[in-house]
């Protein structure tokens, strides 16, 4: 049986990759660009944290609300000047790929630029840092805990309201479900993916904001995170942002957990497998359901079982 | 002037990337294929530089891994290996020739695998997997230190433990560039050939491939076997002339410079056609050799505290995306194959159509 730490560390990571995965999605659905530089807009909440804790020793859940601001903003940004003239010319699914590999390669570089910067600035090096010293306990449970979860709540809260509840949500789904139609019906699908790319950015600075207290940032943050990224959205369903919520869990505690129970049987050495873990999952979900979880007809499953279809 | 170093530099970089980005033409420029994972060919041939072949000569030579463990083993057995060269160059040769040949095999195992999970998915998904695969990939070779020795990397033999400064670098940059002229011959010899054509058409219209009868996925395999296969020997030139093996440096810029650059290549000088990837490569090579021999004074006349090579990921990151937008198609574009037989009907309606002209 996994500690009590074991269970919340993946319960934590769990919650951070959803984050990031939803963003993923949301930016799928509405322009259907697998967005490579997902890692990195978490990487702008990092040190966005990083920024005004340095600066003004102000604790990183007090930077929550900048981190998704500055997230959104570099979201936007990236839509704005770097998908949208490609997609207006016409470009493939593959040549809005590579813009996103190179996008990611140029917040890399700004990110060395920034942390060099910050570092002469503060006085102590800025490329590799974590916050799990200013963890604290509320009730007996680590804070990091508490407050992940809370945004998540928080998250899925204001998105359901927005989406369910309010004219703009309909345009939005509509123009998610089917562009054409929806633009037809007056509903500016410019708009729809504006707001995506700003979610999909200022949601994964958030977790970037909130990862240090699990794992360390370094310079490769952006492409360790990555794979995980993408197997939570696929394993989810690519095509469905409850997808990214199932996912999410599912690769967060299966990299925590398996890995762990892997390593009580083979030693610690196995520890060092945890994304062969997302990767298998990426692999055989994209073999048995290439839709996802949430993209499964569980009609024709249940059929299937029975052996009323022939597979 | 230019600097005599600067020249030497740019064409043994030249070398090393004209061979990964032929292989890279292959698969992306003319099968359409999106290997975003193309960095775990080369670590291949870096593994088998590294971690296969010196353990063989471990074992040929009795050196165990003792206390300072695999890294430390692997200098004991290099500097014994390169102590032989120095007196047997044709040594050095042989062990070079093997350890390519090891690459190459192992590279078409890897490729052939690496894209079996993925070989029906629709684009996308495919990139992403491959990216996913040689990103995993790349991380357990850092992280699992048994096999490359991790963080602290290992040292391979010197192969040309008979040459001194820089005649060692003149005879490198020598064999790597005839190896990537072999390389140019070979991929022009075999995409000029229906099977190049039926590359192409795969990467035109997949559904038009079945209707003749093909088998998609087998032409997949086919062509990542043999663009890891070529791209492999990479790895292995990479560890030889560097002497070493750092899982360290894939880490950061696996992904960067033997993905995205090879790539940036390709789409600058134009994809499914090599002379223009000899041109992208020339034209990327000189700017980034550039940029890295006069690094330190870039830095200092902009007053940076950083390092260069941050500047040089952004300014190549917005290169490639000017490419996409202002042509797409690249320096040199590809130009309609003209077979045997079409050159014939070409000549037939021309003869015919001036026949025409004569009667009226």
């Amino acid at each position: 049986m996994p500690g009590m730490e074991v269970l919340t560390g993946a319960i934590i990571y769990s919650n951070l990759l959803v984050l990031l995965a939803v963003g993923l999605t949301l930016a799928y659905i509405t322009t259907a660009v697998p967005n490579f530089a997902q890692g990195s807009f978490a990487v702008v909440g990092s040190y966005t944290a990083l920024t005004i804790y340095r600066l003004f020793n102000l604790h990183p859940y007090v930077s929550l609300p900048l981190a998704f601001l500055a997230g959104g903003a570099v979201g936007l940004a990236s839509y704005v000047f770097v998908l949208r003239p490609l997609i207006r010319r016409g470009a493939t699914v593959v040549t809005l790929m590579i813009a996103t590999l190179a996008l990611d390669l140029i917040l890399l570089g700004l990110r060395g630029i920034y942390a060099g910067y910050l570092g002469k600035m503060t006085g102590s090096t800025c490329d590799m840092f974590m916050f799990a010293y200013l963890n604290y306990n509320i009730f007996g449970l680590p804070s990091i805990l508490v407050v992940s979860s809370l945004v998540i709540v928080l998250t899925f809260g204001v998105l359901f309201t927005l989406l369910y509840k309010t004219k703009f949500g309909i345009a939005l789904r509509a123009s998610m479900e089917n562009p054409a139609l929806a633009e037809i019906m007056g509903v500016n699908v410019e708009y729809t993916r504006m707001f995506a790319w700003f979610l999909s950015g200022a949601l994964a600075a958030m977790a970037g904001c909130l990862l240090p207290f699990k794992q360390e940032i370094v310079p490769a943050t952006a492409e360790i995170i990555i794979v995980s990224i993408f197997a939570a959205s696929i394993v989810g369903g690519l095509n469905n942002i409850y997808g990214a919520l199932i996912g999410g869990y599912i690769v967060g505690m299966s990299e925590s957990l398996v890995t762990y129970w892997l390593s009580t049987i083979f030693g610690t050495g196995m520890l060092v497998y945890s994304k062969v873990v997302a990767l298998t999952i990426i692999i055989v979900t994209l073999l048995i359901a290439p839709q996802g979880i949430a993209g499964i007809d569980w009609r024709v499953v249940r059929k299937k079982l029975r052996g009323e279809v022939k597979a | 002037m230019i600097p005599t170093g600067l020249i030497q530099n740019i064409l043994l970089w030249f070398g090393m990337y004209l061979i990964v980005s032929l292989s890279l033409n292959m698969e992306y420029g003319y099968g359409g294929i999106p290997n975003f994972g193309k960095a775990i060919s080369v670590i291949v041939g870096a593994v088998v530089a590294g971690g296969i072949m010196t353990r063989i000569l471990m074992a040929i030579y009795g050196v165990k891994g003792g206390i300072g463990g695999f890294s430390t083993a692997t200098s004991v057995v290099s500097d014994k290996v390169t102590a032989i060269v120095q007196h047997n160059p044709l040594f050095g040769l042989l062990l070079f020739l093997a350890t390519i040949a090891l690459a190459i095999v192992l590279g078409c195992i890897v490729g052939a695998l690496f894209i079996l999970p993925s070989a029906r998915l629709r684009e996308d998904y495919l990139a992403i997997t491959l990216l996913a695969i040689s990103e995993t990939f790349t991380m357990i070779c850092y992280y699992d230190q048994p096999i490359i020795g991790g963080y602290y990397g290992v040292s391979v033999p010197d192969i040309l433990g008979f040459l001194q400064g820089s005649n060692r670098f003149l005879f490198f940059t020598a064999i790597i560039l005839v190896i990537a002229f072999i390389t140019y011959v070979f991929f022009e010899r075999l995409l000029n050939t229906p099977y190049g054509r039926l590359l192409k058409a795969m990467r035109e219209n997949e559904d038009v491939i079945r209707v003749y009868g093909r088998d998609i996925m087998k032409v997949r395999m086919m062509t990542m076997a043999v663009g890891s296969g070529v791209a492999a020997i990479v790895g292995v030139l990479l560890s030889y002339f560097t002497l070493s093996v750092q899982a360290n440096s894939f880490m950061i810029t696996g992904r960067t410079l033997w993905t995205f650059y090879p790539f940036l290549i390709i789409l600058l000088g134009g994809a499914g056609n090599n002379r223009g990837v000899v041109a992208g490569t020339f034209i990327f090579v000189t700017v980034m050799e550039v940029i890295d021999f006069y690094k330190s004074s870039i830095v200092a006349t902009l007053n940076l505290p950083v390092e260069a090579v941050w500047l040089e990921y952004i300014l190549f990151g917005v290169m490639m995306l000017l490419i996409l937008y202002y042509k797409p198609e690249g320096l040199i574009p590809e130009k309609p194959i003209i077979t045997a037989p079409i050159k014939k009907a070409y000549e037939t309606r021309k003869v015919v159509l001036r026949g025409l002209r004569k009667e009226e």
